[in-house]
Formats: structure tokens, C-alpha cells, sequence
């Protein structure tokens, strides 16, 4: 059963030695962090894996979180830092990310669809193959302003860079998503949006 | 300066200023483009807070749980007691042992004893081993040898045991 308890409660209950609350906590934001570690990890193995280290971080420094911020803040500030260490661990640093090779990479993995099938699949499963094939950084600031219900200040705070900043890459990320899904698309895309 | 789809951004997250929002709806209203543009940023905005989030496995709530459990099971014993047990224990050992020492101290009468240490002589047919042997010659060596190795043992375990803390 669905705990009815925001956020706030269940971790007091948490700190308070009770396990379950916190697996409520974690079953109320696991499909949000599964989803901005897919982002990064581009692998559902790798994802899971990237999404159960966060919550074992979050509940080991539960105790240090002050409350200032929204937990869902908070929790996504490490789901990013975790993502970006799982992504060093595995060479493919912030700066690579970036890299034009790393782009076509991914660009070549779904490549292959079928041009006349087009009509038969549905609109989010366009804009999600155009979502992964965003690097990293364009898709989770997407996905944290549409999905999880973040402020440009919350997703500044989360990712530690300032509101501006969030403002300007969002609009770039935003950019780079419409030629993706142009370029996917091709003429398709004009029934789409 | 702003290019159009950058201010019709702006104006659809409602993150620019009112003056700017009302030249914004002018313009969406009178120019054509703008008109047009908006419509197509409108509909991909719509189209990105309706995308679906991805679902994690069935048992993932199970895992964290069970990844959380396994790593208390691994905490040294030294960190899962709580210091407040440990205090209480130390402080009713000491009150103890102060109640016992007060009570005795109580009791004595210190009156009532006489001790003299010329009444105290050892039988005359007790002898006492002769300690001159064990502080000069082989034993002496041997314990000393013993002594430096086992010192060296122990320093080498402890700067291993630092080295791999450090480590972790």
C-alpha cells in the first residue's frame, strides 16, 4: 500500500530506526531517479544499479539533510554526482560527453528505424529515442524540469551551478532536442509538434 | 539580445518579467511568425511534460532495502553501540565500587589494629630463590631478543592495519 506521508515524515521516521518508512520514500522517488540515471547510464542494468547506490547514500547522510531544500532536491544532487562518478568510472568523463564522437556514437545506436513504421509508434516514444540521444547533461536538465517538478533555483542547487546557467543550458538543451527529433523524424516531425 | 524562440521560451516557462510577457502576447497576437513559433514550442512543451518515466525493476525497492540491511550488518560492532549504553555501564561500575569502598572504610575501626613488623619473620626453613641468575647471562639475552621481536611484529601489523585504512 501507497504511504499517504510527505517526504518530511517519512524521513523523521526513517532517522527514527523505521525501515519500512524509508522504503516508502524510496518507492515514492525510485521511478524519477531510475529514470535521470537511464539518462546517464543509457543502460537499464547500469541504471539500476547507478538509482540503488543513491538511495544507499541518501539514507546513509539522511541525517544530514537540513531541510532547507525540498528532499527531492536533495536526492537529485546525489543521484547527479553519482551518475557523473559512475560515468568517470567507466572513462567517459564530463568533457567527452560533450565530444562529437561520444554524440555520433549514440546517434548510430538507434539510427535503424524504420521509416514507415513511423505512424504506428506514438509520440513519447519519438521524443524519448530523441531524449537518449542527448548527451547526458541536455537530458537531465529536461528531465528535471518536466518531471520532477523542479524550479530553475532547485535544479541550479542540484546540479551546483548557478540559475542562469540552468536557464541558458535548458534553452540549448531544449534547441538540440527539436533537431533531433527533426532529424528523426524528417518531414514527420511537423505532425508531431 | 534575445532571438524569438528564446523569448518564447521565456514567456511559455513564465520566467521573464510582466512588461516582457505583455510585449510577448503583442507580439504572438500581431506577428504571424511569432504566432506560428509559439504554437510549435507550445506543443513540444506539452509533449515534454507528458513523456512517461522510465519504470524500475519490480524488486528495486527490495534491493535498496536489502543493499541498506547488508550494509549495517557490516558495521563494526564498535559503531552500531550506542555510547549511552557504554556511559551507563561505566557510571554504575564506578558507583559500585565507591558504595563498597565508603561502606568498608564505614566499618573499619582503625583503633583496634596494632601491627608491628618486627612481629613478622619468615621459618627458618623457607629459602627464597635466588634472582641473581635471571638477570645476567643467556636468559637475559633471550628475553631481550624475544622482547625486540616481538615489538617489530607489532609495529609492523599496526602500520599494515594504517596503511589500509588509509586505502579505503
Amino acid at each position: 500500500m501507497q504511504s499517504k506521508l510527505s517526504d518530511i515524515e517519512l524521513i523523521k521516521l526513517s532517522l527514527k530506526g523505521n525501515q519500512s518508512a524509508y522504503a516508502d520514500l524510496v518507492r515514492l522517488h525510485q521511478r524519477f531517479v531510475f529514470t535521470l540515471a537511464m539518462r546517464f547510464t543509457k543502460s537499464r542494468e547500469d541504471a539500476e544499479e547507478v538509482a540503488q547506490d543513491c538511495f544507499v547514500k541518501a539514507f546513509r547522510s539522511l541525517e544530514s539533510f537540513k531541510q532547507e531544500s525540498k528532499f527531492s532536491t536533495w536526492l537529485y544532487s546525489i543521484v547527479y554526482t553519482t551518475a557523473m562518478t559512475s560515468l568517470r568510472k567507466k572513462r567517459l568523463d564530463t568533457s567527452s560527453i560533450d565530444d562529437e564522437e561520444t554524440y555520433i556514437q549514440i546517434e548510430n545506436v538507434s539510427s535503424g528505424y524504420d521509416t514507415d513504421n513511423i505512424e504506428n509508434k506514438s509520440r513519447s516514444f519519438y521524443l524519448n529515442q530523441a531524449i537518449e540521444q542527448l548527451t547526458p547533461d541536455d537530458a537531465t536538465i529536461i528531465t528535471l524540469f518536466y518531471k520532477g517538478e523542479q524550479s530553475l533555483e532547485e535544479i541550479a542547487q542540484a546540479l551546483g551551478i548557478e540559475a542562469n546557467s540552468v536557464k541558458v543550458k535548458l534553452f540549448r538543451a531544449r534547441q538540440r532536442l527539436k533537431e533531433r527529433l527533426e532529424h528523426n523524424l524528417k518531414n514527420e516531425v511537423k505532425e508531431l509538434i | 539580445m534575445n532571438t524569438m524562440e528564446e523569448k518564447l521560451w521565456n514567456y511559455i516557462d513564465g520566467t521573464c518579467t510582466p512588461v516582457e510577457q505583455d510585449a510577448i502576447a503583442r507580439l504572438i497576437e500581431q506577428d504571424e511568425v511569432y504566432a506560428k513559433k509559439y504554437q510549435e514550442l507550445l506543443a513540444l512543451n506539452q509533449e515534454l511534460a507528458a513523456i512517461e518515466l522510465d519504470e524500475p525493476p519490480m524488486a528495486f525497492t527490495y534491493n535498496v532495502m536489502e543493499a541498506i540491511r547488508a550494509e549495517n550488518a557490516m558495521q563494526p560492532l564498535k559503531t552500531a553501540i550506542d555510547k549511552r549504553i557504554i556511559l551507563g555501564i561505566s557510571i554504575f561500575f564506578v558507583f559500585t565500587i565507591l558504595a563498597l569502598l565508603v561502606f568498608s572504610f564505614a566499618n573499619i575501626n582503625i583503633s583496634d589494629i596494632h601491627v608491628s613488623t618486627a612481629d613478622i619473620k619468615l621459618p627458618a626453613n623457607v629459602k627464597l630463590p635466588s634472582t641473581n641468575s635471571l638477570f645476567n647471562g643467556p636468559f637475559l639475552k633471550w628475553f631481550l631478543i624475544f622482547d625486540v621481536v616481538l615489538a617489530l611484529f607489532l609495529t609492523d601489523a599496526y602500520l599494515r592495519r594504517k596503511k589500509t585504512a588509509k586505502q579505503v
